[in-house]
């Protein structure tokens, strides 16, 4: 890695954030980062958050013919 | 000197354009090369969103960036979160990008490729990403309010029951399409059914991974997912070499239908992330990577384009469905122009992830102008085969017959020369039984994808692979449609349900589950069968019928965006969404029309359904295939009904909103936009 250009490691970190947030790898991330920035006290648990989500998510159209 | 290199970057883009639309549009004689169809395509896109998205942004919505979204006013990590334009772009592509813009090209192919290709890039540009577009605009304004909410909010209350309640029919008719297609493409091959049939279990694993594991791990567990996915699309070609398995895995039509209709109760009651969610994530990579690895094989093969660019069957005698071009084509190619559906996604989940207001134009009307390309690209794969070949694939036996030399015989007939023996060693090349009457698209786009795949890498040794990993890839994206779509109906009906009998309004109480699942996949399956039992295949009378469904949601989205757009009192600029609108509803109420009452029986439900009474009236119909003919009957009179339904709820919104717009510019009442106030945006320009 420490070969590889700067611009070109930005590039790929980028790329890598970017795929994660698409797949909803980093969903819980940015939940833990919203509940701290809104000091809410007992934010749910990885497995918690993971079915609430999923459950929210499929309960309206969210893939098209 | 930055404007005048611009304007000449512009002014070329727009030369090759035109250059290469002339050249697929009047080219006659020899075969003309898929480089200009993606040309063309890209050029008319590049121009459609520098001119006119951006004229849409600045004149009709003028989107402010300084207005903070919902996003930020009411982030909350869960439903509303801030996203990064690509990756919402993403996510609204992947949302959007269904199997429509592939099997109607496909279907719409027997035209010739000029008219699907056309409307595909000019329908897009004009009427699909505008109504994607200003939807989703309004969303924004409305704190992610549904199409229904905004129907009731801004046309008026009935306008917002119809609107639901035309989602749910459409829903129904749309799974039970998508299923028959899945049907026909498993029909009879034991490869591509086994392979689908493993993507079950490897979802549980991930399912039960994901939840108890490593909970909300998504990457790891699709990479080692899609990885499974690719070994069972090889391992299939040994199941079918195996005698007994090859038996096991063979099903005809009726098993299928039942398998899936099964298929589709259990996703709808099991907990989502046991089978959907993880079904999900393996269908979103392997599109993902199908649709790229299709668009890269297409450049780098550069296939000659066999088909004429009009066929015969422009007169409405078409094999694969009967009916003229207009208004026929437009409702087949459907989805990769304009789709309805899109304004469900475009008010939902998208709209409450967007940062800027300005990010509407990109994600919005961008996204839509790909899902178009997806369609020339179905429609490219589908023309570069032998014109024989593909009419072999997509007619039902009742027309070309059903053995390889009639087939042969009836469509040489038609001037497209084929042989019995090509049609056997094609099947033989990719690893099935036969390829012959395989209605519904996706076996004539798989073999189009396949011969693109092979060519690109490991030449014909490989061709049996590429066609069964495009038919799984097919076929597992149209699962996911299917269990996601039956999840919201039964949603939707638990939501009615409860209206009655309030316990039925309770999402999570088991008998209501079971109950509002078992009348959505009882109401698809209907569907599903009554296809599967068509002596035409199914295809010829249920995706027109998906096709009318579709853009009736398509024009009831631009109704209410017309409504809203008029209260905004930018009445100067409404021809934006009011001709893509007033096209839509004279195409679907004509194929309305022409379906219910046209006296060709190939064409209107009626007429076939008292052809086939006159038959049995007059003995001409075997007594033991009298109950079936009977039941044809009953099912041909449904989709009359049906069809009318549909047309009748349209015009009753349009009617509404007739009665709205003249309110609102002869100012006869005081009309208020249901807009959420302005507050301004706390992100700095870069956020």
């Amino acid at each position: 890695m420490r070969m590889l250009p700067e611009r070109v490691q930005n590039t790929l970190r980028n790329f890598w954030r970017g795929l994660r947030q698409w797949s909803g790898d980093s969903a819980y991330e940015t939940y833990l980062a919203c509940a701290q920035r809104q000091k809410i006290q007992q934010p749910l648990s990885a497995a918690e958050f993971y079915v609430e989500q999923l459950n929210r998510k499929y309960s309206r159209p969210n893939r098209c013919c | 000197m930055k404007r005048l290199v611009s304007i000449f970057v512009w002014m070329a883009i727009a030369a090759l354009g035109a250059a290469a639309l002339s050249t697929i549009a009047f080219h006659r004689g020899e075969p003309i090369n898929a480089t200009w169809f993606v040309l063309a395509a890209a050029c008319f896109y590049l121009l459609a969103y520098r001119v006119y998205s951006a004229f849409i942004a600045a004149k009709l919505l003028a989107l402010d960036n300084t207005r903070a979204t919902p996003a930020e006013r009411r982030d909350d990590g869960r439903d509303f979160v801030p996203t990064n334009k690509w990756v919402l772009f993403g996510h609204h592509f992947a949302a959007i990008a269904g199997p429509g813009p592939l099997v109607g090209p496909t279907l719409a192919a027997q035209f010739g490729y000029l008219p699907g290709t056309l409307w595909l890039i000019a329908g897009a540009a004009f009427a699909g990403c505008v109504q994607d577009f200003v939807i989703l605009f309004c969303s924004i304004r409305r704190d992610g309010k549904t199409l229904g909410e905004m129907a009731r909010d801004e046309v008026s209350r009935r306008g917002g029951f119809l609107a639901q309640l035309a989602v749910l029919a459409i829903m129904i008719i749309l799974l039970g399409v998508v299923a028959l297609v899945v049907v026909n493409a498993l029909k009879s091959s034991p490869w591509a059914t086994f392979t689908l049939a493993m993507t079950i279990p490897i979802a549980l694993l991930l399912g039960v991974y994901l939840r108890y594991f490593r909970p909300g791990r998504v990457l790891e567990a699709s990479f080692v997912g899609v990885a499974l996915v690719l070994f069972v699309v090889v391992a299939g070609q040994w199941v079918a070499d195996s005698p007994t398995w090859s038996r096991i895995f063979t099903a005809g039509g009726v098993p299928l239908a039942f398998a899936i209709i099964a298929y589709g109760f259990a996703a709808s009651a099991l907990p989502v992330w046991l089978l959907l969610a993880p079904r999900d994530y393996l269908s979103a990579f392997i599109k993902a990577g199908a649709i790229f690895s299709l668009a890269a094989g297409i450049l780098i093969v550069r296939p000659q384009v066999l088909m004429p660019p009009l066929t015969r069957f422009v007169d409405g005698s078409g094999p694969v469905f009967a009916g003229k071009i207009f208004p026929f084509c437009f409702i087949t190619i459907a989805c990769g122009a304009i789709s309805g559906f899109h304004s469900l996604i475009s008010s939902g989940t998208t709209p409450k992830m967007i940062q800027r207001e300005g990010h509407a134009r990109f994600i919005g009307y961008g996204a839509m102008l790909l899902e178009s390309f997806v369609g020339v690209m179905a429609m490219v794969a589908a023309c570069a085969m032998t014109p024989g070949i593909y009419f072999a694939i997509n007619s039902p036996a009742q027309i070309v017959g059903a053995t390889p030399e009639a087939a042969a015989a009836t469509i040489s007939s038609w001037g497209f020369p084929l042989s019995a023996d090509t049609m056997t060693g094609l099947a033989h090349a990719v690893g099935e039984q036969t390829l012959l009457n395989r209605a519904g698209g996706a076996p004539s786009l798989a073999v189009g994808m396949a011969q693109i795949f092979s060519n690109t890498i490991g030449g014909e040794r490989l061709l049996s692979i590429w066609y069964h990993f495009a038919i799984m890839f097919e076929a597992l994206f149209i699962l996911t449609v299917l269990d996601a779509g039956t999840r919201v109906g039964r949603f939707m009906i638990q939501e009615l349900g409860g209206r009655v009998w309030k316990p039925l309004g309770r999402m999570n109480w088991m008998p209501s589950i079971l109950l509002s699942s078992a009348i959505i996949v009882a109401a698809w399956g209907y569907f599903l069968y009554q296809g599967v039992v068509d002596p035409l295949g199914g295809i010829n009378s249920l995706w027109p019928l998906f096709g009318i469904s579709n853009q009736l949601l398509a024009a009831v989205a631009l109704v209410v965006a017309t409504t809203i757009l008029l209260k905004m009192s930018k009445a100067r600029w409404i021809w934006v969404t009011m001709l893509p609108m007033a096209w839509l509803v004279t195409v679907t109420m004509t194929a309305s029309y022409q379906k219910i009452f046209s006296s060709n029986a190939r064409i209107g439900f009626l007429a076939q359904a008292n052809a086939m009474a006159a038959q049995m009236a007059a003995g001409k119909i075997a007594a033991a295939k009298i109950a079936d003919t009977e039941r044809i009957i009953f099912n041909l009179r449904l989709d009359a009904v049906v069809t009318a339904v549909l047309a009748g709820m349209i015009l009753v919104l349009l009617v509404e909103a007739l009665a709205q717009w003249y309110a609102i510019l002869s100012r006869s009442r005081e009309l208020v936009l249901k807009e959420t106030p302005y507050v301004a945006t706390q992100w700095a320009e870069g956020d």
